[in-house]
């Protein structure tokens, strides 16, 4: 008998639990906060940026050690692998509730934007429509990185310190990554710290297309449930 | 204090990821950075060319040791071995101090394999052997109070928020507090908080920044700025003091909390 999915999906976000629930609106709302709070010595154009900033970085980085987190947290893992439902696709749904939970987070955030009238202040907005990509390119870049690293180190720790240092270094070296096409197709934060608007629709779909091979590659190594069993537990 | 450190140490060095997260910090650092570690090279002055390395190696790789220490502490309350420990005639505190500066060594090693294996790559293409005594300077002043630094924070925190939240933190705290100007928001960057260590590199080191920039000191129209006093030696060595000493604070409400919870 398959299992009826609305328990199934119910059970997962439980299992998710508050620590997945809890990050994405605390570290998107903090960014809004600080953007607020700044609002009376920053201008218009700082502010925007911000609030653009809480959806380009902020929400990204909650999906990426989010999901960065998922392997090696089951005590039980050798149960789950006996499961009819393979270890890997309960894996997968709890991705869906991560990054699906952190869009939630960031379709709020962009529709008060819109609301207020913020959206509209930051020049590289691209449209209310497309303009989603902003969030939802890095975010999928970076919650499939961190499923893979994931997969690859079996650690939440270890992942997590990947595409915390990954997400660190497109920060820091924004500049140098401007200055070649393939970084820049790469970037994360093309719509807020981007140097060349024109490639801003390449980006997009390089960084989404980058997060199906890194989904599939991870896909592909948690179908050997048995390096799992040696997961390091956290 | 000291079984529990030597413990810590070699368990935390037999783990294989904590290598492999280090090895591609750095081969990232190396690859994107390739530009400035080449003008390092190229610095004539083993004093500076140390400082800037250590500058370089401060602003990523803390990212990397402050992830994976994050789950050290709470590890032993997850396998189910605290209260074991908790019933040994060991000292909690003992045994809490004996696996914090156990954890801090060994997120010290790859950090020293690394720096110092640059030092003596520099001496060697440079002719500079004195390079060596910039690095190991650099290393105690500079590079080891960060790791007490952020090693108190990474056993204590997840004791109230969970890793993964700590994380996420832990990395938007290193940005915000470490790399953004002080002129465009309020921030503890280049003041006496700042684990970097944007003073003692300035003023024990000798590196004030390039172009517009400097590590430390006052920064005309931010905030904070009674965070930020001007930059000498003392306030050097103040610096080092305070990060050392909120470790200490930070540690000593990780036994307190620990002690109430387990009661």
């Amino acid at each position: 008998m398959r299992p009826r999915p609305l328990p199934l999906w119910r059970h997962e976000i439980r299992r998710a639990g508050w620590t997945a629930l809890l990050t994405p609106p605390l570290v998107v709302g903090t960014v809004v906060v600080v953007a607020a709070l700044n609002v009376g010595e920053a201008g218009d154009l700082t502010t925007a940026r911000a609030l653009f900033a809480a959806l380009e970085m902020a929400a990204p980085l909650a999906a990426g050690i989010g999901a960065a987190s998922l392997i090696g947290r089951d005590p039980v893992t050798e149960l789950l692998a006996t499961m009819p439902t393979g270890y890997r696709s309960i894996l997968l749904r709890r991705l869906g509730v991560t990054v699906g939970w952190t869009a939630l987070v960031a379709v709020l955030l962009a529709g008060s934007l819109l609301a207020t009238g913020w959206w509209a202040r930051w020049p590289y907005n691209h449209g209310a429509v497309i303009g989603q990509l902003t969030w939802i390119a890095p975010t999928l870049g970076l919650a499939a990185l961190g499923f893979l690293a994931g997969a690859v180190l079996r650690g939440p720790a270890a992942a997590g310190g990947l595409v915390g240092a990954f997400w660190i270094f497109q920060q820091i070296f924004a500049g140098p990554a401007q200055e070649q096409r393939w970084s820049r197709l790469l970037y994360l934060f093309v719509t807020t710290r981007g140097a060349v608007p024109a490639d801003w629709t390449a980006n997009r779909l390089t960084l989404i297309g980058t997060a199906g091979v890194l989904g599939v590659l991870a896909w592909l190594l948690l179908g050997r449930t048995e390096r799992l069993l040696r997961a390091v537990a956290e | 204090m000291i079984a529990a450190a030597r413990y810590e140490l070699v368990m935390m060095l037999r783990r294989r990821s904590m290598w492999i997260v280090n090895g591609a910090i750095v081969l990232l650092l190396v690859l994107i950075s390739v530009g400035q570690l080449r003008d390092v090279f190229h610095d004539r002055d083993a004093q500076l060319a140390m400082a800037r390395a250590a500058f370089l190696i401060q602003l990523v790789l803390p990212i990397g040791y402050g992830c994976l220490l994050a789950d050290r502490l709470i590890r032993d309350a997850r396998l189910g071995v605290a209260p074991l420990l908790d019933a040994t005639p060991a000292p909690a505190a003992g045994r809490l101090a004996g696996k914090y500066l156990g954890v801090c060594a060994a997120a010290a090693v790859p950090l020293a394999v690394v720096y110092f294996g640059f030092a003596a790559l520099y001496a060697a293409t440079a002719g500079r052997p004195v390079a060596l005594a910039w690095a190991a300077a650099a290393f105690a002043v500079v590079i080891a109070p960060a790791v007490l630094f952020v090693g108190a924070f990474a056993l204590a925190v997840p004791l109230v928020v969970p890793a993964p939240l700590f994380r996420v933190l832990f990395v938007g705290y290193w940005f915000w507090g470490n790399l953004i100007s002080p002129a465009a928001m309020p921030t503890t960057a280049q003041s006496v908080l700042e684990p970097v260590g944007g003073y003692p590199i300035q003023e024990l080191l000798g590196w004030h920044g390039d172009g517009a920039f400097n590590p430390a000191g006052p920064v005309p129209g931010a905030s904070l700025n009674f965070l930020r006093p001007v930059a000498s030696p003392a306030t050097a060595w103040l610096s080092i003091a305070v990060l050392l000493a909120v470790a200490v604070l930070v540690l000593a409400g990780a036994q307190a909390f620990r002690a109430r919870t387990t009661r």
